[in-house]
């Protein structure tokens, strides 16, 4: 069985102007994933992941170089059919959590499924589904500042897993968790890798990126290594709790 | 097309959200709209208030009714030159009457204001006392509403009988019936046979006030040459008024033998003298209100825009969140004008209540003197209103919606506040 390749990257750029300056992000990368596998970017700060990171999530433009989402080129999409592949393809899970603190843990989760005009019904019961699956059924009406750090992560995860993505990415996602909490985060990473999804993790931790199948170190806005993880940190997913 | 449903639903959720997270600043903030709110509304109140007093005094007088008079009830003309007018008298006045060919009904009447009369140990004072016509009783806009007119044979005889007004009745009898009752008149009994209805109105206020009583009694009280009289003449129809006014004045030249070259010395007056009265008031209100709500949605447009730029930067995190998670640039920008149009129909809708309420109470206050004020806000301005202050919401909001829209994703999850 020939499966295509979920991500195709060939010679991406990104510069950024800084007045007189331009400073060059990434300076050609060319990179292959593969659905179902289990990344981690790595790279000392200022390498260039979160850049990478926004490309890859189609929040932003190559500056040149040609990237292949799931078959379709994204490089030259519009704003509005960037934020259509956002929608139904992607699924963020960020180091600060990023989620509306006015808004409960449920209607976090069903904002996707707004922009994706899912009716209210349908929304409900899958933001439910997905927050359940993370361990937080019991905490659908609370809002973000009433939840720990971990559980807040949770519930982004649930965001992220709600649409049922193409790729999960996740920028430093234990970034701002002491190592207990992180660590399950990391359980429910391996979890959802071995339900089917495709995880990409941008960290500069190698306690986190030793969790990954495969583990590729950027540098200088280049790829400087590229490989299997001879020796994954397994960590036993804790069971889905109903 | 359904897709757009769902996700606007959520728009205008959010939007109340927003504003009931922040119920005072919202406030303050639509004050602008609501004050220009008000002021449309007062203003639209008053202009229907005034067109029901015109109405009014159109049907009290009759729009198909000639008055020729030594006087000008309009007020134009020079007061000496009215002043030095003869009157007109009773026997030029039944000529007049007798040589009409075009009206389809005529009568003669006679004034005398100011007047004090007397029931038991109450008085009235201010009062019209006018000596008329039975046939006046018969026009359509004569309405009695209580006992009846004076007959003509009651008119003939000069009978002690008075037909009073409406305002005179609730000075006197209160809530008790005047009918059969004596009012004095210059010493003189007259026995109640009448109420007219209440038919003042703001150009017309003295109407509550008058005593009707048959010309030969009026005669017997005033003399028959002390005043002047006024000779009512009534059209076929509203487009003969041209023609009747034509030979009226014809017939008053000739009866009081003027010269070819001499002005007129008496007056035609009608109803719609009054007309120049209400287009005045009508421009004053007309450029007050205007001004003012010109003014309130000025400075809400400007407030309510300082505050949706503050609220973009507030929620710079949020517009990035809504973006890696799918929302559209046009979606922010929907949601952030809806939140301005929310604002402003927020303060729209106080405004229309407080409104409703001060417009009540007025109603209810001036009932008495100013009948004319309608209790409640006219239904299509109350929409005027609201659909003004959505345009108020659109105009104030595009620019820092526009803005939110722009917001560059990457740039806006980085924000921190
Ligand atoms: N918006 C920007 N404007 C200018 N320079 C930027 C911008 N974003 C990132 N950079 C620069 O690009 C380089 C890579 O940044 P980044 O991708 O954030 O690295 P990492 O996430 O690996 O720390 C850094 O030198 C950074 O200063
Ligand atoms: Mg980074």
């Amino acid at each position: 069985m020939t499966t295509q390749p979920l991500i195709v990257l060939e010679g991406i750029t990104k510069h950024y102007r800084m007045g007189d300056e331009i400073v060059q992000a990434l300076r050609g990368i060319d990179l292959q994933i593969n659905p179902n596998e289990y990344v981690a970017i790595m790279g000392p700060s200022g390498s260039g992941k979160s850049t990478l990171m926004n490309i890859l999530g189609c929040l932003d433009w190559p500056t040149s170089g040609r990237y292949v989402l799931d078959g379709v080129d994204v490089s030259q999409l519009d704003d509005a059919a960037l934020a259509a592949i956002r929608n139904r393809k992607i699924g963020f899970v960020f180091q600060t959590f990023n989620l509306l603190p006015r808004a409960t843990a449920l209607k976090n989760v069903e904002l996707p499924l707004i922009y994706a005009g899912v009716p209210p019904q349908q929304r409900r019961q899958r933001a439910i589904a997905a927050l359940e699956s993370v361990g937080l059924g019991d905490r659908l009406r609370h809002k973000p500042p009433e939840l720990s750090g971990g559980q807040r992560q949770r519930v982004a995860i649930a965001r992220a897993l709600v649409t049922e993505p193409s790729l999960i990415l996740a920028d430093e996602p234990t970034g701002n968790l002491d190592s207990k909490t992180g660590e399950e985060i990391m359980q429910l990473f391996e979890r959802i890798w071995r339900e089917g999804n495709t995880v990409l993790l941008v960290t500069h931790e190698d306690d986190i990126a030793r969790h990954a199948r495969r583990i590729i170190r950027i540098r200088d806005g280049r790829v400087e290594s590229d490989h299997i993880n001879p020796t994954p940190h397994v960590v036993e997913p804790i069971e889905q709790q109903q | 097309m359904k897709r757009w449903a769902t996700e606007y639903v959520e728009v205008l959720q959010s939007a109340v959200e927003s504003l009931r997270a922040n119920p005072l600043r919202s406030l303050l903030t639509s004050l602008g709209v609501m004050i220009g709110v008000a002021f449309v509304s007062l203003m639209g109140w008053a202009l229907r208030s005034l067109d029901a007093a015109w109405e009014a005094t159109l049907s009290s007088l009759g729009s198909d009714m000639l008055y020729v008079d030594k006087w000008n009830w309009a007020g134009g003309g020079n007061w000496r030159l009215l002043m030095n007018r003869k009157n007109i008298t009773i026997d030029q006045a039944e000529e007049v009457a007798r040589r009409l060919q075009s009206a389809d009904m005529v009568y003669i009447s006679a004034d005398s204001w100011g007047r004090t009369i007397v029931h038991a140990d109450q008085r009235a004072s201010g009062v019209v006392i006018e000596g008329t016509m039975a046939i006046f009783g018969m026009l359509p806009s004569t309405n009695v509403a209580e006992g009846r007119f004076f007959t003509e044979m009651e008119e003939r005889n000069a009978t002690a009988v008075a037909v009073i007004g409406d305002g005179i009745r609730s000075t006197l009898f209160g809530n008790r019936s005047p009918i059969g009752q004596v009012i004095r008149i210059e010493g003189r009994p007259f026995r109640i046979v009448g109420v007219m209805e209440k038919r003042g109105t703001l150009f017309t206020d003295f109407l509550d006030r008058m005593v009707y009583i048959p010309l030969p009694a009026f005669f017997g009280l005033y003399g028959r040459y002390s005043r002047s009289m006024t000779i009512a003449a009534k059209a076929q129809s509203p487009d003969q008024l041209d023609a009747l006014r034509d030979e009226l004045t014809g017939i008053m030249r000739a009866v009081r033998k003027l010269a070819p070259n001499a002005e007129n010395d008496f007056s035609i007056n009608e109803a719609q003298v009054f007309r120049d009265q209400v287009a005045n008031i009508r421009a004053v209100i007309w450029g007050v209100g205007i001004g003012l709500t010109a003014l309130s949605f000025l400075v809400g447009v400007i407030g309510i825009t300082n505050v949706m730029f503050v609220a973009v930067v507030e929620r710079t995190k949020e517009i990035g969140i809504r973006r890696a998670v799918g929302a559209r640039r046009s979606s922010i920008l929907v949601q952030f004008l809806c939140e301005a149009m929310m604002l402003c129909v927020a303060g729209a809708v106080v405004g229309v209540i407080v409104c409703s309420a001060l417009v009540a109470v007025l109603a209810l206050a001036l009932r008495e003197s100013a009948a004319f004020l309608l209790p409640l806000l006219p239904a299509e301005i109350v929409l005027v209103a609201v659909v003004i202050s959505i345009a108020v919401g659109i105009i104030a909001g595009f620019v820092p919606a526009l803005r939110a829209a722009r917001l560059d994703p990457v740039e806006a999850l980085r924000y921190e506040a």
